[in-house]
């Protein structure tokens, strides 16, 4: 059990979420890179590590370590014992059970069990896969593979050319397909916005389909109760909440993962093995070959812990007012600046991604990163909507418990230095 | 005064030289920056002794890439393939007239790489 700090803690009178305390949790954030101070707003790349996440993987490799699941000896069973009490506490924190969370590499090891075990098994010549013109590669590519490979079809959700905004009400006519499976972002990486989930849940199952739902962008920034998305599966990953760059999760319905055919095969997932077959386990273990990642779950489970004394209303809250910020300051910063996605913060979590014709993307970032601010500059793993949009790059700030108005005032005065340099 | 974002670099950003299409070029590749989506098509017009007689390059990226690449092409007329393929990092650096870094010398080289992919798939004659 780990030691909780009582949640004004990182509070300010008014209970709203103080960042200035919160910086405190991440020693990374008190550092000089480069001889400048470090405002860091690339968190939907990477969320920064806190105190606590590298305590608690120190804490099990130095006094708990021991491969899980095989030692007959107390120090092995403590290692289990951390191993399985991180899985549950993640899914606590998803409000999922914990037989029904399979912890993987990353999400993107997530996404493809999905495509390569229900998806090879489940899709077959000429059936439809419905994806959004939005989607991170990893939501993407999985789904081409697996297409290409039965012979079926990919179609996709589209966006508006200009906004980039996902045009959901296009779903209801798209599900006459009749699409197999339906895969979306809960938090687009590069509109930022939140997907209704639990009206596109009722749609698609309507139509008889299963919805996939890449959360890698939610999980960190805002309240996230799974069943209530009403997602059929739901991947996220460790090292956007904080935890390590290794791990990630899938989860499913019991009965679901109970018909899904391991794609990794090897120890720790079988029941029984001859030479010439194997039984497989049941339940989450038949998905996780090999040594589990003890240590990573650990400290997924110590990321979720901070998270919730945050609070996922507090953190989103502060997040919209920051993202409302970054929303209506920009245009002064950078006067011909294209704003991806909606101009309300508060249907976004977490990021906003924009370009500006006379400033390229990579030339802000270069521009900003001389004031210490990190942004992310590029496609951000999403080329196809970039490509709709017409743009070869954008820029991305993303936010973070720890985002203070320093932060966004810095970045305001490097946009202000970019303009200066590139408006002749 | 600007070290990285000078006044010749951003010139040739803002009007990049040699900016467009061949009517017959000998051959056409595109070059791209998977990471950054930087992107240009660069085409060549190559004469029977293997010269480059003319240039032409389109497409989208920041100003390092799109000024390299422009201040390149000024260069490559009358040049042979062999001298091109022979051309490397401190060219690009000493016409950009900067050290780039790391982190941006992907861009830099755009042009240059492109145009010895080009070069490759030239057919033979």
């Amino acid at each position: 059990m780990t030691l909780t700090t009582a949640r004004s803690t990182w509070t300010d009178t008014a209970g709203n979420l103080d960042p200035h305390k919160v910086r405190a949790a991440f020693p990374i954030l008190a550092t000089r890179p480069g001889g400048r101070p470090l405002h860091y707003l690339d968190s939907a790349a990477t969320a920064q590590r806190s105190q606590r996440v590298v305590d608690a993987v120190s804490e099990f490799l130095l006094n708990h370590n021991a491969n899980p699941h095989r030692g007959a000896y107390t120090l092995g069973q403590e290692a289990t014992d951390a191993y399985e009490a991180a899985r549950a506490r993640t899914a606590a924190f998803l409000s999922v059970p914990a037989e029904e969370l399979v912890m993987l590499g990353s999400a993107t090891e997530a996404l493809n069990l999905v495509a390569r075990s229900w998806g090879r098994a489940n899709i077959g010549r000429g059936d439809v896969v419905l994806v959004t013109e939005a989607e991170h590669h990893a939501n993407l590519i999985p789904w081409q593979q697996i297409v290409r490979e039965v012979d079926a079809d990919l179609e996709f959700i589209p966006v508006n050319d200009v906004t980039g905004e996902i045009l959901w009400d296009r779903l209801d006519g798209l599900l006459k397909l009749k699409p197999k499976i339906v895969a979306v972002p809960h938090v687009s990486n590069v509109l930022g916005s939140i997907a209704p989930l639990a009206e596109i849940a009722a749609q698609v199952h309507a139509a008889g389909a299963l919805l996939s739902v890449d959360g890698c962008q939610a999980v960190a920034n805002m309240p996230v109760n799974i069943p209530a998305t009403g997602a059929d599966f739901y991947a996220f990953s460790a090292h956007k909440m904080g935890a390590l760059f290794s791990g990630g999760g899938l989860w499913a319905r019991a009965e679901l993962l109970a018909e899904m055919a391991p794609i990794e095969t090897g120890g720790d997932m079988i029941r029984e093995v001859r030479l010439r077959d194997a039984l497989f386990a049941e339940g989450t273990q038949r998905f996780e070959a090999g040594t589990p990642d003890a240590s990573g779950t650990v400290a997924m489970a110590a990321a979720c812990d901070l998270i919730d004394e945050f609070g996922r209303e507090a953190i989103h809250r502060h997040e919209v007012r920051m993202l409302d910020r970054v929303l209506r300051e920009l245009p002064a910063a950078l006067p011909d600046v294209r704003i991806l996605g909606t101009q309300n913060a508060a249907e976004r979590a977490g990021l906003v991604a924009f370009s500006s014709a006379t400033v390229h993307a990579h030339d802000l970032a270069e521009i900003l990163d001389r004031r210490g601010v990190a942004i992310r500059a590029g496609h951000h793993c999403a080329m196809p909507l970039h490509e709709q949009l017409e743009l070869s790059a954008t820029a991305r700030v993303s936010v973070a418990p720890y985002t203070t108005d320093d932060d966004l005032d810095a970045l305001f005065a490097g946009l202000r230095d970019a303009w200066k340099i590139f408006a002749r | 005064m600007d070290d990285l974002y000078r006044e010749q670099i951003l010139e040739h950003y803002q009007a990049p030289h040699n900016f467009g299409t061949l009517g017959a070029p000998t051959v056409s590749r595109d070059g791209r920056n998977p990471n950054c989506g930087d992107q240009i098509t660069m085409q060549l017009e190559i004469d029977a002794a293997g010269k480059i007689t003319d240039v032409a390059f389109s497409g989208r990226g920041c100003a390092i890439s799109m000024a390299s690449t422009s201040l390149l092409t000024d260069e490559l007329r009358g040049k042979s393939l062999d001298e091109v393929r022979a051309l490397g990092t401190p060219y690009v650096m000493e016409l950009l007239g900067i050290t780039v870094g790391p982190a941006r010398i992907h861009c830099a080289l755009l042009g240059l790489e492109t145009t010895q992919k080009a070069i490759d798939e030239t057919p033979a004659r």
